[in-house]
């Protein structure tokens, strides 16, 4: 705030207080001239309502003496009288700078044994999963759902059970997290539809689901393709983010349409990077939660 | 000042409702004045730029369609805040606003660090049903947003009034913007609007560390 307008303020200030302050101190002392009826004389309605005359009530004079006494205490001790910083030297930053302080120091003993485990064995610490809880419903939650089951929707993986598209060890979920991952299936649209109605039938015989064998025999030669990226047998890449086409589960829908389209329009799977809205020990707890769902521990039958 | 005044005052509403407009309008005068009269020295920080054809479309989207009513763009300097949002907001990243999304209604969670938080796909489907993507949800769908398409024409209208008002917007940027939202529906602007909501726009924290105590610049809110 410029000079100025610091002044400016001031002035109001002053101008305000200073106004109610010589109307409490002057009220209790006032001359009202009163008529022998004990009234006013202030008549309205043609004398039906007339106003008598009282002393103010002693609750009200040391309330409001309390309000002056409150309100002048808090511009000497906080901001509020121009650019008078106030006594305390208070700000809202500050006041968020010492609660964080207060937290981090409330964590930091939690954390720092937390940062002794690798991510397989914090995740059977009870209190890394309680707050890697948290941070999964804050943030994670959206896509995986709470329970972690995924969204074939979105192509979000299921992440409870043991197929990962890019790994599951420690290192890799931690990797997935701090960076994201995009997953690109290309459209093979190009082929023709007969050839992917073929194709899809093929992928269906890969996890032995039902399908037309015909088909799938005519598919298998274009498979050749697919082989690239999902593997000769169709069990996958985790360095691509491949998945596995010969378990029973699926990405983004198991159904011949689901495939189809699938094949016919590919899919683009985005998982943002995380790295840049969480700590490096937020990433490790929230790594410690996920990898347990796949590896429950014995405490957990209790 | 002597009593008989008073029943002037008391018994003259015109005469009692002016001296308490004066009395009650000595707040605003004191907390609003100086910040609105002081308002144009806020100023961009690095990488807050007027929103580009795509994204001003999907403001407008965002606003049209009363986003507001549940979703603010603010986050306090409070710790259960930025925790969860991120660094708190400042005024500097809303120059561009207008009207600006600031506010504490929280029906919705707070937007204004949304940007890259999900990703367009998901956006996508949560626009068109939320409940699919998010079971509790309470946040109706805006499906008819992915048939509305945007018009070029009208994209520039609303540049030219914005560079009237002082949004930098140079004449290459107005001409190439019928092109950047050509074919593109509403969705697809409401979406490059909340993809790119506090993207590259939070605040550095002091080079040095030690600094992190010293004063913040006025846009900060730090040194008034």
């Amino acid at each position: 705030m410029s000079t100025g307008w610091s002044l400016w303020v001031m002035f109001l200030v002053v101008l305000n207080m200073g106004i109610t302050f010589f109307l409490y101190l002057w009220g209790p002392r006032a001359k009202i001239p009163t008529l022998p009826d004990g009234t006013s004389g202030h008549v309205w309605a043609h004398g039906v309502l007339r106003e008598g005359v009282r002393r103010l009530p002693l609750w009200w004079v040391l309330f409001s003496g309390a309000m002056f006494v409150a309100g002048f205490t808090y511009l000497a001790l906080f901001p509020g009288f121009g650019s008078f910083k106030g006594l305390l030297d208070w700000t809202s930053h500050g006041e968020l700078a010492r609660a964080v302080a207060a937290n981090d120091a409330r964590l930091d003993p939690l954390l720092e044994r937390f940062r002794l485990y690798p991510v397989e064995q914090l995740a059977g610490d009870r209190q890394a999963r309680a707050m890697g809880k948290v941070l999964f419903e804050d943030n994670c939650a959206a896509c995986h759902q709470r329970s972690g089951k995924g969204n074939i929707l979105l192509g979000a993986p299921n992440l409870t059970d043991d197929d990962w598209l890019y790994g599951g060890s420690g290192d890799d979920i931690t990797t997935s997290i701090h960076d994201g991952r995009s997953g690109v299936m290309p459209p093979w649209a190009s082929l023709g539809e007969d050839n992917v109605d073929n194709l899809v039938q093929y992928v269906l015989s890969l996890s032995g689901s039902p399908h037309d064998a015909a088909k799938a025999a005519a598919g298998k030669p274009l498979f050749a393709t697919c082989a690239a990226c999902h593997g000769p047998d169709g069990k996958g890449n985790q360095a691509l983010g491949a998945p596995n086409l010969t378990d029973h589960i699926w990405l983004y829908g198991g159904t011949v349409a689901d495939i189809h389209q699938t094949v016919h329009d590919g899919r683009q799977g985005h998982m943002p990077a995380w790295g840049t809205r969480l700590t490096a020990d937020q990433i490790h707890v929230l790594a410690a939660y996920v990898y347990h769902w796949s590896h429950p521990t014995d405490d957990d039958k209790h | 000042m002597a009593y008989k005044h008073f029943e002037a005052i008391e018994k003259h509403a015109g005469l009692l409702g002016v001296l308490i407009a004066i009395m009650v309008s000595l707040g605003g005068l004191a907390e609003i004045t100086p910040l609105f009269m002081e308002a144009h020295s806020v100023k961009p920080p690095p990488g807050v730029q007027p929103y580009d054809a795509l994204r001003l479309m999907g403001r407008d989207v965002y606003v049209e369609n009363g986003c507001y009513l549940c979703h603010s763009q603010m986050i306090r300097a409070l710790r259960f805040e930025t925790e969860r949002y991120g660094h708190y907001s400042t005024a500097a990243e809303s120059v561009y606003d207008r009207p600006f999304q600031w506010g504490s209604k929280r029906t919705g969670p707070d937007l204004a660090r949304v940007g890259g938080k999900y990703s367009d796909e998901w956006q996508r489907l949560h626009l068109m049903a939320p409940r699919q993507l998010v079971p509790q949800s309470n946040m109706p769908g805006y499906p008819w947003l992915a048939q509305n398409k945007l018009d070029g024409a009208d994209v520039q209208a609303r540049m030219r009034t914005l560079r009237r008002l002082g949004d930098p917007y140079t004449d290459a940027q107005i001409a190439a913007a019928p092109a950047a939202v050509a074919g593109k529906t509403e969705m697809d602007a409401l979406i490059a609007y909340l993809q790119g909501l506090g993207i590259d726009n939070e605040p550095r924290p002091p080079v040095g560390g030690a600094a992190a105590a010293g004063a913040a610049p006025a846009s900060d809110g730090g040194t008034p």
